[in-house]
């Protein structure tokens, strides 16, 4: 239809996807069957109502007023009056009625979705995170959504009612006189053709509109999240610019969809204007040959409205419904992202050893190159390791396929003779505990971002964790003692304070195999010897890794690995690998020449 | 005690406060869409007009059908028929026109306005202080650039459609009552009803709205915080935890909006109920009229289409009314913050940085976060231009404060920060800014391409410049290696790099912004030792010719420093070279204690570890 005037994109929510996507949503609400069962009646029983209306005026005008037959009568005019009354009146209870039936069955159904998709995205493995911005996931779970509670709270009700309307409208009109029916048929290629050129159109502009937003969404998100550095680099307005980009992209892909729809509703409305006059003027040469009566076309006239504001509204509607259908899209082409790391059927749980034997290891971080080549390692039960190495050497990449955060290309990771691949979840991450260098703490006291070490510790239980390591009385004098709010990622704390609450959150927890990757990296050392003192007493019996570059933490484990370009270079007690005078013995070198200081007391 | 007067004093008094401030916020929030409505007057003229042109030819459809069916139909005039059936079809022309223009008018105008004010508050966030964004929650204020300002789009689309459709129901008002006052009273005398029912819903919808907008932003707080914790989520296997977080916040919202559809059921269904009385009005009293030969079908039936015109326009109405207590609760949190002023902003007489070598000077400093204890309790400190001087002090003794202080991120409560003589006040913040490069603790980078990461200061920087910046960090080697060199684009976060490369990244960064002084916040804590040499090597050719401060646990870089000084309970305690302090304070050991014990009892140290099994041994 290249009189539009646009061009008419090719990549659109194909005819099977929609489908799928539809037959999806059912799935979905098939828990709320019987409601769904008693919201359909009474949006039928509402129908009804409102068609009858017509039928009651028709009545009215022709057995109640005077005309070719009769002299009028004043009784039957009466008693339409009534019954039409009445009715009005079981469409006001029906019509309360409705609007709470669908609003429980949609809003359940997005309470139910925003449960699903969350918990979804949050079995989803590690590099689903690393690749997507975060703007984009939250779009996903915010705007997304959002954009269906529109449908939900206002338009289910009035698509649902007018589909019924307008079936009604349709079978009424075709029984009263189907003449005069068939004259309303010219209304049609119009709305047909019509609707197809504009849902073919508008299918992709809303994708496109979903896409502009999560990307404006990410750019904003980004702009908060670093906010302090575009204020310490003094670039406010470069970052204002940047948004402002992404935000006109925004506006300009709405603008696309306002387009195409105020090409498109004119159509329709001229349709519905175009039927009237069709009835009026066909109608009324029925009439002169006594086909049909005076009442019966005006009844046409109110029941053409009946058939036409439904087609009216729909298409307004269908906005609504393209925007919740691509933002629906874009939520299931979440829930079909499959986790790189699952849970295998009939995945058991994990023994209590916590031996870990790395066996001919080979990692890489999507298509790149490897970052682990043929790493073989066995840590005995109880034992604390050290793993050691230069920068980007793939300490922390080993670290993460102990816990299994990715699954290694070739080779194999065991904890207590198991493969971690054949392991239940919970009980592997119940077992094998990392705390990484960046103390992540989430909004909310203290106190609750130690639980999160064991979330069904009781209060007591935090206090001891806490009191172990020595750090109770430094967070209990706190202005609020542990119900102080640390805020968003702890930014009331220092450094060095987010780091010991996730020690602390270690110290609560149970593992078997404990994974600290520069836990303790931004503690002065003074701190720091005391708080890992105390972790090791601990933690004594259990297995222990922990990456440090501190070697004074490192010399302290039973044994060092050095990792060197991604591969195990050196294994062994630190005066071993002192006297083999190879890598571990240079970084040593290094280290040790600044801690030179003579004039020690 | 009269305490439980009191407190029910307290209650109603703050109730009041509550309610007033309600009424201001929402106020306000009229006053921002007002305005960023009033911004684009060509818009909603457009609308306006497009409107009346529609109405217009709207209300004109059924004179004609009814004409038609009166004076065509009835008598059988075939030629009248059609011809006025001609001029419906015309008409409808004009009115199909009419609806495209003024829907393009309405969603252009609703647009535009959800656009430009989601640009300012973008654009206030960025400039707004440390303090506050210590204070708020990403998730949350993403919320309000999405859900409210959402909100507001909403309602600016029905003002133009609303209006056009008021003045449609004028017309038809007007016309029922020339035509037949009586038919007019029944058809539309119970719409002044909707008048004061829509009040009422007005009134206990805005505080419903405003509890649903909050609770929308929680969740958009909770997801956006799982996402970036989701190492912290997947280390603890705490998915459930936050699973069970947002499921409180789901039911939540489920709870809220069901309030919402209450009062929405109480109040819609209401407005579907006024045409249709209006229609059985027409019956029952024009009915009565034509049995009196006072009014004809034909009136009937152009009086049913005009009641029949009212049920968009009240739906719209009713819409509209619905929606404007949400948009203003929306408008009213959006208008919060743009009312939030930059605590930390240019002084009305801010002048010029002088020109100098770096000198920093710490006069008597007291500061604390909030209303927080102070940290720094009349903190003393002088660094001449050029100067190397390490701060040391115990987790949480106010260092990363210090280095907040210098690029006014706060401002202190008492006593100067100077640069260069210049209390930090006074200046140009821009300029202050610029003239302190401050690499981060925590190491956070953009998703961009390593080079416009380093190039952050900036972007117009050569390439050769890049590269240096990368060289002087120690970070040229491995950036090389990475699969598109300085054309890789790094994660959010950078977390495509390890901790040590991206800590790196930030020196380059800082060191790229060539600034008068330079502060190293702990930003070698990844850093391996063997590395850590060369990093030093490079960064004494950086530190040539600017103030350094270098925030540090380690003694080797401790060392790069020419001076060393020692915070503690929010004050400078000693000051000296690293030796000297070491062999003075007992305080430094202690904050130090294990680096010094290590180096001279070898490595595996103190006895009270010796009694632990596999330690020692
Ligand atoms: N998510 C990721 N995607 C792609 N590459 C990655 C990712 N994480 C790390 N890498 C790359 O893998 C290599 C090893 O990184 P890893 O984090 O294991 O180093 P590391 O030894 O812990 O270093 P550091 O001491 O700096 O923490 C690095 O070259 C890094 O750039
Ligand atoms: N934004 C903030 N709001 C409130 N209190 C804060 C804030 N930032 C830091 N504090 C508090 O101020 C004190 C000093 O913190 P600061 O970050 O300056 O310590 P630091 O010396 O840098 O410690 P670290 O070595 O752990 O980084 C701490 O007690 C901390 O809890
Ligand atoms: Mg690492
Ligand atoms: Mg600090």
């Amino acid at each position: 239809m290249g009189w539009w005037g646009d061009n008419v994109p090719e990549e659109t929510l194909s005819r099977d996807e929609a489908s799928r996507v539809v037959r999806r949503l059912f799935r979905m609400l098939r828990p709320q069957r019987a409601r769904i069962v008693v919201a359909t009646f009474v949006l039928m029983a509402q129908a009804a109502v409102l068609l009858a209306g017509p039928l009651l005026v028709r009545h009215g005008i022709d057995a109640g007023l005077p005309n070719a037959k009769h002299g009028g009568d004043a009784g039957a005019l009466d008693l339409a009056v009534v019954i039409y009354l009445v009715l009005a009146l079981v469409g006001l209870v029906l019509g309360r009625f409705a609007i709470i039936l669908v609003a429980r069955i949609g809003e359940g159904f997005l309470k139910e979705l925003r449960n699903r998709l969350f918990g979804h995205m949050m079995s989803l493995s590690l590099d689903y995170f690393e690749t997507e911005k975060t703007g984009k996931i939250v779009a996903r779970m915010t705007s997304d959504i959002d954009a269906m509670q529109e449908l939900v709270s206002q338009g289910l009700v009035l698509f649902v009612q007018n589909a019924f309307v307008f079936v009604g409208a349709v079978v009424i009109v075709l029984v009263i006189s189907w003449q005069l029916a068939l004259g309303i048929l010219v209304i049609v290629p119009p709305v047909y053709f019509g609707s197809r050129w504009f849902r073919r159109v508008s299918n992709k502009a809303y994708l496109e509109v979903r896409d502009r937003i999560s990307t404006n969404l990410s750019t904003l998100q980004e702009s908060l999240e670093g906010v302090r550095v575009v204020q310490a680099f003094g670039r406010e307005d470069a970052f204002t610019r940047k948004f402002n980009r992404t935000n006109e992209d925004q506006y300009h892909a709405n603008m696309h969809t306002v387009r195409i729809s105020s090409k498109y509703f004119p159509v329709i409305e001229y349709a519905g204007v175009a039927g009237t006059a069709v009835i009026i003027g066909y109608g009324g040469w029925l009439t002169t040959r006594g086909v049909v009566t005076v009442g019966t076309v005006a009844a046409f006239v109110l029941w053409l409205n009946n058939l036409f504001e439904p087609i009216n509204q729909l298409s307004q509607l269908y906005n609504t419904v393209q925007s919740s259908a691509a933002a629906l899209a874009k939520i299931f082409g979440v829930l079909d992202t499959r986790p790189t790391v699952r849970q295998r059927q009939g995945a058991f749980d994990l023994p209590k050893s916590g031996a870990v034997d790395v066996e001919h290891v080979t990692f890489a971080y999507g298509p790149n190159e490897p970052v682990l080549h043929d790493v073989s390692l066995h840590i005995g039960d109880g034992e604390r390791l050290a793993l050691v190495g230069p920068t980007g050497a793939g300490k922390s990449t080993l670290a993460k396929l102990i816990a299994r955060f990715y699954d290694p290309v070739d080779g194999s990771v065991r904890v207590g003779g198991v493969d971690l691949r054949d392991v239940e979840f919970v009980s592997l991450r119940r077992r094998v505990i990392v705390v990484p260098q960046e103390g992540f703490l989430f909004a909310g006291s203290l106190r609750d971002n130690v639980r999160v070490g064991r979330p069904e510790a009781t209060d007591a239980d935090v206090e001891e964790a806490l009191r172990v390591l020595g750090l109770l009385e430094r967070f209990a004098a706190f202005p609020e003692g542990l119900e102080t709010e640390v805020r968003e990622r702890g930014s009331r704390l220092s450094a060095g304070e987010r780091q010991l609450v996730s020690l602390a959150r270690a110290a609560l927890a149970d593992p078997s195999v404990l994974i600290l990757d520069e836990a303790t990296s931004n503690l002065d050392p003074g701190t720091e010897h005391a708080v890992e003192r105390a972790l090791e007493h601990l933690m004594h019996g259990r297995t222990v890794v922990v990456v440090a570059h501190r070697l004074s933490t490192a010399a302290r484990a039973d044994r060092i690995g050095v990792v060197f370009d991604g591969r195990l270079a050196e294994l062994g007690t630190h005066d071993e690998l002192v006297a083999r005078d190879a890598h571990y013995a240079e970084l040593y070198r290094a280290w040790s020449t600044h801690q030179a200081t003579p004039e020690v007391a | 005690m009269d305490d439980e007067a009191e407190t029910k004093q307290q209650k109603t008094a703050r109730k009041e406060a509550e309610q007033l401030e309600g009424a201001q916020t929402r106020k306000q929030g009229w006053r921002l869409m007002r305005e960023a409505v009033g911004a684009h007057p060509h818009l909603m003229i457009l609308g306006i007009l497009a409107g009346l042109v529609w109405a217009i030819a709207r209300v004109s459809v059924p004179l004609l059908a009814g004409a038609a069916i009166d004076h065509g139909i009835a008598k059988g005039r075939t030629g009248l028929t059609l011809t006025l059936t001609a001029a419906i079809v015309a008409v409808g022309a004009v009115q199909a026109i009419g609806t495209g223009l003024r829907r393009y008018a309405a969603f252009g105008l609703a647009w535009r306005v959800e656009t430009d004010i989601r640009m300012k508050l973008v654009a206030h966030l960025q400039r707004l202080h440390f303090a506050f964004h210590d204070q708020a929650q990403t998730g949350q204020l993403m919320a309000y650039a999405n859900t409210d300002i959402q909100q507001i789009n909403n309602v600016v689309l029905l003002v133009p459609l609303t209006i056009a459709s008021t003045i449609q129901m004028i017309a038809v008002a007007v016309i029922l009552l020339l035509r037949s006052p009586g038919l007019a009273l029944f058809a539309l005398g119970l719409l002044p009803l909707l008048n004061f029912s829509a009040a009422r819903f007005n009134h206990r919808m805005y505080p419903v709205g405003m509890k649903l907008q909050q609770e929308l932003s929680d969740v958009s707080g909770v997801v956006e915080e799982s996402v970036t914790g989701v190492r912290v989520v997947k280390g603890f296997g705490v998915e459930r935890m936050q699973r069970a977080r947002l499921s409180s916040e789901a039911d939540s919202v489920y709870d809220r909006s069901m309030d919402q559809a209450r009062l929405r059921a109480n109040f819609m269904p209401l407005i579907d109920l006024l045409p249709t009385l209006g229609l059985v009005g027409i019956l029952w009293y024009g009915g009565h009229q034509v049995l009196q030969h006072h009014l004809t079908v034909g009136d009937i039936v152009s009086a049913n289409l005009f009641v029949l015109m009212l049920i968009w326009p009240l739906r719209m109405i009713g819409m509209l009314v619905g929606q404007l207590p949400r948009s203003a609760a929306a408008a009213g949190r959006i208008n919060s913050i743009l009312a939030t002023d930059p605590a930390i902003d240019d002084a009305p007489n801010a002048h010029a940085l002088p020109d100098g070598p770096g000198a920093v000077r710490f006069e008597r400093v007291t500061f604390g976060y909030g209303r927080g204890p102070a940290v720094l309790d009349g903190l003393d400190l002088v660094i001449e231009g050029g100067e190397a001087v390490a701060l040391v002090g115990a987790t949480a003794s106010g260092k990363t404060t210090v280095a907040r202080l210098l690029p006014r991120f706060y401002d202190v409560h008492a006593g100067h920060v100077r640069i260069d003589g210049a209390d930090v006040r006074g200046v140009r913040l821009n300029e202050v800014r610029r003239s302190v490069g401050l690499v981060f603790e925590d190491t956070f980078l953009f998703s961009d391409s390593v080079r416009n990461n380093i190039a952050f200061a900036d972007p117009e920087a050569p390439t050769e410049a890049v590269v240096r910046a990368a060289k002087l960090a120690g970070a040229d080697e491995f950036v090389r290696d990475l699969p598109e060199g300085y054309d890789t684009i790094i994660g959010e976060h950078g977390y495509s790099l390890s901790g040590g490369q991206r800590q790196r990244i930030a020196i380059a960064r800082a060191v790229l912004a060539d600034p008068r002084i330079l502060i190293l916040d702990d930003a070698t804590s990844s850093v391996d030792p063997t590395k850590e040499h060369e990093i030093r090597a490079a960064l004494a050719e950086v530190m040539q010719g600017r103030t350094t401060i270098i925030i540090a646990h380690r003694p080797a870089t401790i060392a790069l420093a020419d001076r060393v000084v020692l915070i503690d309970e929010g004050k400078v305690v000693a000051d000296g070279t690293h030796e000297r302090l070491l062999a003075t304070s007992p305080r430094y050991r202690e904050v130090l204690a294990r680096a010094a014990v290590e180096t001279q009892a070898g490595v595996v140290d103190d006895e009270e570890l010796l009694d632990l099994p596999g330690v020692g041994d």
